[in-house]
Order: structure tokens, then C-alpha cells, then sequence
């Protein structure tokens, strides 16, 4: 019954197992990117998840302020925590807004009157990229859209945000 | 703006606008035990620095390579061979090159150094991920920053 076995010689045996390794790497190396894209559990991070980001909304007035958190961030071959920053405010009809600070020109971080010359406005240090409240672009500097908004939510009274997406052009 | 592909890529297309290097100077030296933890532990702390006022300032800052040297060498050397890279930085239109480092030995050689020489005491580390060391190093950052837009506005 080991007659078989027997038959296989040493070079034989060599061969099929490095070939069964070989194939199992490969299988590995096609299957990985699909297991990446369906497995929920693989998936590339958790920035794309809703972050609590330690605000409660009855703190979250008509002014703009200035929030920090951190998440985790696969950026190829690196896992790090990533530091995220966010303008949150209450517009006139009261929903809550949360901008990216990254200038839409070349990315420098804006401030709520970041400049003396210019109240109510976000302001760029860079080159004097200048923002209205509700986010959109000053005509005649150098930004040419409108700031990145953060996707949210309130759960439980905390505002929860996500990745910052572009705006559509007001 | 950083010293990888695309950073530079996108350099090239909007040159007008980035106009300042910021050049860590940073001292290394293994020989003794003591000095070389605490160099290692100031570099650690300089690359933090670096990197967050970087973000900042991204759309007008160009992070160059550290500038490394050790720590015994002869400061006037030292500063000629960083005038060599400061002298083929400008080569581009950069107005500004900021030095920034933890080094108060450098003090001595300011008037060696062609460009803007930003020394900052050196914090005293304990553990680099503490809340502590980030109030710390945000209030660094938040002062260098506006260090950097007043050379910005003497111009
Ligand atoms: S990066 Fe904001 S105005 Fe240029």
C-alpha cells in the first residue's frame, strides 16, 4: 500500500513540493487583491469609517472651531496614525458643517480669520488663498474651489466624521 | 512640498509659488553611549518637527533632505558645505532657506551661514508619544510657523 510513495524519488519530491509552494504563492498573489476589495475585515483602513472625534454638539456653535483627531491609515508600506483637523460650525439653517483646513490650492492649512485684513473668512498663510464662511472660494485668489467637506453624523450627541470630499461648485 | 517624486513633479509645474526650503540640521554621533541616545532622540524629535510644519506650510515649504554631520566636527567646514547646497538650491527661485535646528552650536557660526538660521532649544524627551511631548511640539510647531511667515512678509 506504500507502493506508491515508495516510487517517488528524491528529485521528484523536491520538485513537487517547491511546485506546490510556488503555486500556493501565486494562488496567494491573486487571490489577495479580490480578499482586499470584498473581506470587510481586510480592508485597505479604517479612514474611511466614521471617527468620533471628541465633540459634543451642543458645543458646536455659529463660529468655527478648530477640532483634532487621529486615525489609523494604511499608506502603502506604512500603518501609521494619521492627525486629521476639521472647522466645524453651525450655518444659518443650523446643520452642522465640518471643513477640511487643506487649502484647495496647494494645500497649506487655513484658519478661521487667520488674517486681521479679513474677518469672517478662513485664510490661507501661503498665499493669501481666502475662503467665505460657508466655504466656498474668494474670487481673485488663488484657490479655485471650494474647501473639502467632511462626511458626518451625530450619534448619541457626538459628532462622528469621515473623509473629506470636494464640494460641489456653488 | 518633500523630497519624493511627486512632491517634486508637482514642484516643477508651480515653482512660482513655493519659494522657501526648510533644511533640518541634524548632529549625530555614536561614540558614546549617553550622547548618541540623546542624539538619536533630538533627530526623532526634529523629523516630527519638520514634518508638521511641512504640513502646514505645504502649498509654499520645500522639506529638504536633513542635513546630517557629526557632532565634534569643525562648524566652519560644516558650514561651507552646507553653503554649497544652500548656493544649488537657488539655482531654483527660492528666496528663502530656513535652517532649523536643535544645535545650539550653530549659534557661534550664523555669521558663516548664508541664509536664516532658526535655532530652538531642545526639549527634553520622555516619551515621544505622550500627550505631553504633542502640546509641546504643536506649540513649536505654531511658533515656527509664525516665524517663518514674518520672513515671509519682510519681503
Ligand atoms: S496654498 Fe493656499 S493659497 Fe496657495
Amino acid at each position: 500500500m506504500s507502493n506508491e510513495k515508495q516510487q517517488v524519488s528524491r528529485r521528484q519530491f523536491l520538485n513537487y513540493t517547491l511546485t506546490g509552494v510556488g503555486g500556493f504563492m501565486a494562488a496567494g498573489l491573486l487571490i489577495s487583491p479580490i480578499r482586499m476589495a470584498v473581506d470587510p475585515v481586510l480592508k485597505e483602513s479604517s479612514a474611511g469609517d466614521l471617527a468620533n472625534v471628541g465633540l459634543s454638539v451642543d458645543d458646536i456653535t455659529s463660529e468655527p472651531q478648530r477640532i483634532d483627531w487621529s486615525v489609523d491609515q494604511v499608506d502603502g508600506w506604512y500603518e501609521s496614525e494619521v492627525n486629521r483637523s476639521a472647522w466645524v460650525y453651525r450655518n444659518e439653517d443650523d446643520e452642522i458643517v465640518a471643513f477640511s483646513p487643506v487649502c484647495k490650492h496647494l494645500g497649506c492649512v487655513v484658519s478661521w480669520e487667520g488674517s486681521e485684513n479679513h474677518p469672517n473668512e478662513y485664510f490661507c498663510p501661503c498665499h493669501d488663498g481666502r475662503y467665505y464662511k460657508d466655504g466656498t472660494n474668494v474670487p481673485g485668489t488663488p484657490p479655485l474651489a471650494p474647501l473639502d467637506e467632511y462626511e458626518q453624523e451625530v450619534r448619541d450627541g457626538m459628532l462622528f466624521l469621515g473623509d473629506a470630499r470636494p464640494r460641489e461648485e456653488a | 512640498m518633500k523630497w519624493r517624486k511627486n512632491d517634486i513633479q508637482q514642484y516643477v509645474q508651480s515653482k512660482e509659488y513655493i519659494d522657501t526650503i526648510l533644511l533640518p540640521l541634524i548632529p549625530i554621533q555614536l561614540s558614546s553611549d549617553d550622547d548618541a541616545e540623546k542624539h538619536a532622540s533630538q533627530s526623532e524629535v526634529m523629523n516630527i518637527l519638520a514634518n508638521e510644519i511641512e504640513k502646514e506650510l505645504t502649498g509654499r515649504i520645500m522639506l529638504a533632505p536633513n542635513y546630517h554631520y557629526l557632532k565634534s566636527a569643525d562648524k566652519q567646514l560644516e558650514s561651507k558645505r552646507l553653503n554649497g547646497w544652500a548656493e544649488d538650491m537657488k539655482k531654483q527661485p527660492f528666496s528663502h532657506i530656513v535652517y532649523i535646528t536643535f544645535d545650539s552650536s550653530w549659534k557661534k557660526h550664523e555669521k558663516d551661514i548664508s541664509d536664516n538660521l532658526l535655532w530652538m532649544p531642545a526639549v527634553q524627551v520622555g516619551e515621544i508619544n505622550s500627550k505631553e511631548m504633542h502640546g509641546i511640539i504643536r506649540e513649536q510647531v505654531g511658533q515656527t510657523v509664525e516665524l517663518i511667515r514674518s520672513y515671509w512678509q519682510s519681503n
